[in-house]
């Protein structure tokens, strides 16, 4: 029952909101490219908004805080994924950014296409050597990267291992990285897609680690290490914190 | 050449590239699975081999078909049993 309720709450904010964004929506949609992926980027953050903070505020609280003391500066934000929640859970950081996903998201009815216009790379489709001119491109505009490098969901409180392309462009790029954990919603929904009772889901930022911390880091590797491990510490304590 | 300098040899290679405490570095650790490397993370090992080494691995097809440690040990021991003149080099370096 709860998680008919949850895919109605949610599908009727999306209507809402849709309605009330129609006609910026369909002036968005004939912009030309940069300038619609823009404008789409904004919609879909106020939209992933509306989700978690409305749709979602009768079966779930989701706390928000920044670590990283309002750090703008535009960047790679690297998640923990427990669940398919985290895309939506994005919207809390306030920011302008592009997610990567694995291929089945951009293949959704209507995220996909919303997706797709906001310039969201698809890992499996994106070949890796074009990763360094879009990144440059996008930090340049001022847009920041989301990525999920453990590249699936764990379902879990536990973390998979991360990858480490995503700690390798930023190496070369020489750009900030921000560790960014998520708790609370590893049943919310679980794997199957069913939403289990939880009560709080919490969202954190953490204090950028800039290329200055990482220079003499030989490696990818022992980057992707080292913010696994700062994620995984800040993701034990929120988890106490959830779950005394 | 012992085996126990070869594997000193490699095992510097993973300490320096990836700082991983030289006391995992066991024989049975699987690359991917217990040492959570990927396949970017090989692109540095090979070239961190290399660079020990002295010798392309790029081409090698052996090292398409490693899973653990060990089978790095006994594929550079088969390379060195081919290139003598490497058995010098590390020694030395020793």
């Amino acid at each position: 029952m709860r998680t008919f309720l949850v895919y109605l709450s949610v599908s009727i904010c999306i209507l809402l909101y849709l309605l009330v964004i129609s006609v910026p929506y369909c002036i968005t949609l004939m912009l030309p490219g940069r300038r619609c992926a823009h404008y789409m980027r904004l919609l879909t953050l106020y939209m992933g908004k509306a989700v978690i903070y409305i749709a979602l505020r009768p079966f779930v609280r989701v706390q928000y805080s920044d670590l990283a003391d309002g750090a703008t500066a535009p960047g790679i934000y690297i998640c923990n994924h427990r669940a398919a929640t985290d895309a939506f859970l994005m919207a809390a950081f306030g920011i302008e950014a592009i997610q990567i996903v694995n291929g089945w998201p951009m293949k959704l009815p209507f995220f996909g296409f919303n997706a797709r216009k906001c310039g969201y790379l698809d890992a499996t489709q994106t070949p890796l050597e074009s990763y360094p001119t879009i990144a440059r491109d996008l930090i340049a505009q001022g847009v920041s990267i989301i990525a999920f490098p453990e590249g699936t969901r764990s379902g879990s409180t536990q973390m998979h291992p991360f990858h480490s392309g995503i700690f390798k462009l930023a190496m070369e790029l020489k750009l900030p990285l921000y560790p960014c954990c998520i708790a609370g919603n590893e049943a919310f929904p679980d794997r199957s897609f069913k939403f289990h009772k939880t009560s709080r889901i919490l969202v954190h930022r953490l204090p950028p680690v800039l290329p200055e911390d990482y220079a003499n880091m030989p490696t990818a590797y022992v980057l992707k290490k080292h913010l696994h491990t700062l994620i995984a510490q800040e993701t034990e304590k929120m988890d106490r914190e959830l779950h005394p | 050449m012992t085996r126990e300098i070869l594997i000193e040899h490699i095992n510097k290679v993973f300490v320096d590239k990836f700082e991983l405490d030289p006391a995992i570095l066991t024989p049975e650790k699987r690359i991917f699975e217990d040492l959570e490397l990927d396949s970017l993370d090989i692109v540095d090992l090979v070239t961190g081999l290399q660079h020990t080494f002295g010798i392309p691995l790029r081409d090698n097809k052996e090292l398409l078909q490693i899973r653990t440690l060990g089978d790095i040990y006994n594929l550079f021991e088969k390379i060195v049993q081919e290139h003598p003149e490497l058995e010098e080099k590390l020694t030395k370096e020793q």
